[in-house]
């Protein structure tokens, strides 16, 4: 995660009403190396610390002794519009719902693996700050989401709309196998059955674009019958 | 309210068919009275018969042996009266004293309608005269006065039928006014009666005579409100109680795992102090996937988990979650296999997708619980005669056909309402099983063709508009 190294320097501010829970998620977060982190144990706290910590991302558990994270979240975003992700014991459908629909940006129920909650933090983190140069490695090739380009051997290939949805999809679950319903979807809205052709169509021009060898693609896999999945060269080194 | 018609025709159909019962019974009896009251032949043929049978001879007047024989054995005593002079040329031997022996033509007009000396008299015309037979006096009441109007005689028969008929309408007409008010009292606790089934709440008004009965009703939706109550509570309560404990226990569970997960990764500790951590993450993962089932569970039992359906695709649902197995890195030793056709791409049911989901993904899960060294995973999506076939198999250590049926038909201990002394299982198939029932579908546990452990999801396939 190297690459990501800039986002580790991001103001993290954690509210929890159980002080052991907050000193763990602190220990969790400095071992991976998030340095500025500040932690609250109530509604009023948060506020107050928020105020002249202006955190870049908060971590709130929903139940709170003075108050509810999900009003807390709105006053937090009243003032400044930064990513929030709930960690909570509330886990209903209800809750979770709640919270996507107020604007959360992941929501997370007790218990978690402290994996799992760095991938998350981590997730959001890269979705709501972009660095400065996003381009993205791949074997043969970079693609330049900027400027909706791929450059191999130095020479700037245009993608098209479809292609830039479809890589920007893919990118963002790199390592990770997308299915072919969800890139259809991503790319032909709410009732994308039968564009399954014109996915291998688009996919097939997206490697002729990323790929040395097109027949013999190593960055853009097809995993039979399920989906595609998009190997980075960063995530090799992790 | 078809029983109270029912009722209604069938106290009409028995009443008029006893009225009529009743009136033909009636005549039937009446003329067999009549007829063994009378004794056989009416005396106006008799009184006939022996003026036929008296003869003028040259010594006077004689009648018939057998004639005469009648009339002594039924005490009749028989007088002659001559056209030309009124008088009585002959009489039988048992003429009572008092009987005149002359008599004027008003006398005879009288006799032949009434009486003679309080004797009953019956007359018969003889050759020159009147043969008139005298009965005893208690033997015959004589009314000769009535007479009917030619047109009522002829209408006689169409008369007694409009009487008939009338008689039946009235008697029906008064079964009616007099029954209402008890048709009126049953009908609303007949009512009340067929909507306790539903178990709505039932009020029926307590009043009229059957004002107890409707209490009765009253009382008995009161106790089904109360029972259905305290089960709901009962049941709310159970459920509350395991999601209060569920959330209760997820905070010090972070704990535990956050903590061990950090041990786990802590490079300063030896391996197997590391394996330890790794092996409290693992139980506490455990427990961690046990309180997320045990809510689910409970809730799907008491009906508190709302199952809210839309027309999903089967193949993209199933696909997801395969794919989410694949990506969470289990592919080194639980590979799964895709095993449904490429053309294969859209199968619509109606399902809630987070909990079909979650039914894939415990089959998924549970291939991989109970095949600790590893196993290779077949999931594959088809559609059979109308039906949606979500199949999740194994080629793992598999069941035996004992616990396959205990799988298929002996409930979960979790629903069970016998104590149990087995060995209990997780709540993965139960949960699915629950899943299936609220969707209408069917789970058939089996053993898988790949060796293993096979389980089918049967699902009604949606109608799609092309």
């Amino acid at each position: 995660m190297m690459e990501n190294e800039y986002l580790k320097k991001k103001r993290i501010l954690i509210v929890d009403d159980e002080q052991e829970l907050l000193d763990m998620v602190v220990s969790i977060l400095e071992e991976n190396g998030f340095f500025n982190v500040r932690t609250a144990g109530n509604v009023k706290e948060a506020v107050t610390i928020a105020d002249e910590f202006c955190p870049e991302l908060a971590v709130l558990d929903v139940m709170l002794p003075d108050g509810d994270g999900f009003s807390l979240m709105k006053q937090l975003k009243s003032k400044a519009d930064y990513p929030v992700l709930f960690l909570t014991a509330c886990g209903e459908e209800e809750d979770k719902f709640k919270g996507f629909g107020l604007g959360a940006d992941d929501y997370v129920v007790k218990p978690f693996l402290p994996k799992e909650l760095i991938f998350r933090i981590m997730a959001i983190l890269r979705r709501s700050y972009k660095e400065e140069n996003p381009l993205v490695k791949l074997k043969d090739s970079e693609v330049d989401f900027e400027r909706a380009e791929v450059i191999k051997n130095g020479e700037h290939i245009a993608l098209t709309a479809k292609e830039f949805t479809l890589l920007s999809v893919l990118c963002r679950n790199a390592g990770r196998i997308v299915t072919i319903d969800v890139l259809c979807e991503a790319a032909w809205g709410d009732n994308p059955y039968g564009y399954e052709n014109s996915l291998m169509a688009h996919v097939r021009r997206i490697r002729e674009k990323i790929e040395k060898n097109p027949s013999k693609p190593v960055s853009l896999i097809t995993v039979k019958g399920l989906g595609y999945k998009l190997v980075i060269e960063e995530n090799r080194n992790e | 309210m078809k029983s109270i018609l029912k009722l209604i025709r069938r106290f009409t159909g028995i009443l008029l068919v006893s009225s009529i019962l009743i009136i033909i019974l009636n005549i039937v009896v009446a003329a067999k009275i009549a007829s063994k009251q009378t004794g056989g032949r009416s005396p106006w043929t008799t009184a006939v018969e022996t003026a036929e049978g008296l003869q003028k001879t040259e010594n006077g007047y004689i009648l018939s042996e057998d004639r005469m024989e009648e009339l002594k054995r039924e005490n009749i005593w028989a007088i002659y009266i001559d056209n030309d002079t009124h008088k009585v040329l002959w009489h039988t031997e048992n003429l009572p004293a008092e009987i005149p022996m002359e008599y004027s033509i008003s006398e005879i007009a009288f006799l032949t309608r009434g009486y003679v000396k309080d004797y009953p008299t019956f007359t018969g015309g003889a050759e020159g005269g009147l043969v008139v037979l005298g009965y005893p006096k208690d033997r015959y009441w004589k009314e000769m006065y009535p007479s009917w109007d030619y047109d009522f005689i002829a209408h006689l028969p169409r008369t007694i039928l409009a009487m008939v008929g009338c008689n039946i309408a009235l008697i029906f007409l008064i079964y009616v006014v007099t029954n209402a008010g008890l048709l009126k009292s049953v009908r609303p606790i007949a009512e009340g009666i067929q909507a306790l089934p539903t178990g709505n709440p039932v009020h029926v008004r307590e009043r009229g005579v059957l004002s107890d009965l409707a209490s009765k009703v009253n009382q008995t939706s009161q106790v089904l409100q109360s029972q259905k109550y305290q089960l709901k509570k009962k049941e709310t309560a159970r459920a509350n109680w395991i999601a209060g404990v569920s959330h209760d226990i997820r905070t010090p569970l972070s704990m535990v795992m956050g903590y061990a997960g950090q041990l786990e990764q802590d490079s300063h500790l030896t391996e197997k102090e590391r394996n330890k951590a790794g092996a409290i993450l693992k139980q506490s993962k455990r427990i961690k996937n046990l309180i997320n089932d045990l809510n689910l569970a409970s809730k799907l039992e008491y009906n508190m988990q709302p199952v809210k359906t839309s027309k999903e695709n089967a193949v993209a649902l199933v696909r997801q979650v395969v794919v989410d197995f694949i990506n969470m890195d289990i592919e080194n030793c639980y590979p799964i296999k895709w095993l449904t056709e490429d053309t294969f791409g859209r199968c619509i049911v109606s399902a809630d997708k987070e909990l079909l989901k979650r039914a894939v993904c415990n089959l998924i899960q549970n291939c991989i619980n109970h095949n600790e060294e590893g196993c290779t995973i077949y999931v594959s999506v088809t559609e059979e005669q109308g039906k949606c076939v979500i199949c999740v198999e194994d080629d793992g250590i598999g069941v035996s056909d004992e616990q396959i049926k205990k799988l298929n038909h002996a409930p979960h201990y979790m629903v069970c309402d016998e104590n149990i002394t087995t060995q209990r299982h997780g709540l993965g198939l139960l949960i699915v099983k629950q899943v299936m029932v609220s969707h209408k579908g069917e789970t058939i546990i089996g053993h898988s063709s790949y060796g293993g452990f096979g389980v089918k999801l049967v699902l009604p396939v949606e109608p799609t508009v092309s």
